[in-house]
């Protein structure tokens, strides 16, 4: 199976849903994904993009008419450590099963790894389920530290209900 | 005590820069710091800033010691969740010690929550060191979620050597 990875564009966008919502299955999440193709279309190729993407596609007649081309993606932004600077957060990345095992993965995270480096980002980082063993092994091979194990980081957050309570000053 | 809160400036560099340090010993990691002044100006302030900053400030008559006026700040920057979209991650909030309990923290995170939501925001992260009881207590307190206790999420970095060879084809 030929592939390519390539910037993704606008016409994406479905496939990037439908895999977003893949991942989130596979994760058991999928009902908080609530996420719309507007929204990714608005956030991803507007002005000033929130996030960008990568896609791996199918090349040539291997792939029928039916089966999708998309078959993997990954989602980044660049963030900012006050310690270290600019660092390439890997938000999404994924690979349909039935194209496991063909490289498509390590291929995704070279590409991001060069990308990092070329942009002057000091690390890739990322979140991983501490439960998710395959995944965790398969940055471990290649290198990634586990902060929260090794220097007590946890992550913590404030949804949307939250968020709105704290902003608004309490009355007087 | 009189505070006021504003968005950082080129000119605050300098204080934050000192401050990252003061939050980073605090954090018994000082030595991981290699960020300075001038990475600082050059990556915040310049056409496409990759953080945003929010200082808090009190009035000459409360300076510290040496003379700073400039007692606490934030850091953040905007990022993108594949389940619910843009969202906002503090980088740091810190306030001098001697000037803790006044509610300036409160007010410094409040003002990251207000222009998070004001650009269409629908969660902020961050992450906290798991022995600082202190701040554990605080953003308990103001109803957020541990992700790692509660899902599991382990947060993992590439760096140096690592990154480096994960980039060779």
């Amino acid at each position: 199976m030929e592939y390519k990875l390539r910037k993704a564009e606008p016409k994406d966008v479905p496939d990037i849903l439908r895999l977003v919502k893949e991942l989130a299955k596979y994760e058991e999440m999928e009902h908080q994904v609530i996420l719309t193709e507007k929204d990714l279309l608005e956030d991803g190729f507007g002005e000033t993009p929130f996030y960008h993407c990568v896609i791996a596609e199918l090349q040539g007649d291997g792939a029928s008419s039916e089966d999708p081309r998309v078959v993997g993606f990954a989602m980044y932004y660049f963030t900012y450590d006050p310690w270290v600077g600019k660092q390439l957060y890997l938000e999404e990345f994924y690979v349909m099963d039935q194209c496991r095992g063909l490289g498509i993965g390590s291929e995704i995270l070279r590409h991001l790894s060069n990308l990092a480096m070329k942009t002057r980002c000091t690390g890739m980082m990322f979140v991983v389920a501490e439960n998710n063993e395959p995944s965790v092994q398969f940055y471990k091979r290649r290198g990634a530290e586990d902060l929260s194990q090794e220097e007590g980081w946890r992550l913590f957050r404030f949804d949307m209900k939250s968020l709105v309570k704290m902003a608004t000053p309490a009355e007087e | 005590m009189d505070f006021s809160i504003r968005p950082a400036n080129v000119e605050d560099c300098k204080d934050i820069a000192r401050m990252i340090m003061e939050l980073a010993e605090y954090e018994k990691m000082a030595e991981h710091v290699k960020v300075t002044q001038r990475d600082l100006e050059q990556d915040g302030f310049s056409k496409n800033p990759f953080f945003h900053g929010i200082i808090a400030e009190v009035p000459e008559q409360h300076r510290t010691k040496e003379g700073h006026t400039k007692i606490g700040y934030a850091l953040y920057c905007y990022f993108y969740s594949s389940w619910v979209g843009r969202a906002v991650y503090m980088e740091d909030l810190y306030v001098m010690p001697e000037f803790r309990g006044k509610g300036i923290g409160k007010a410094l995170m409040r003002k990251v929550a207000q222009l998070g939501l004001a650009a269409g925001c629908n969660q902020m992260n961050f992450t906290v060191l798991e022995w600082n009881k202190p701040s554990l207590d605080f953003y308990f307190s103001q109803g957020c979620f541990d992700i790692t206790a509660t899902v599991g999420y382990h947060c993992m970095r590439c760096e140096g050597e690592a990154l480096e060879r994960l980039a060779q084809p």
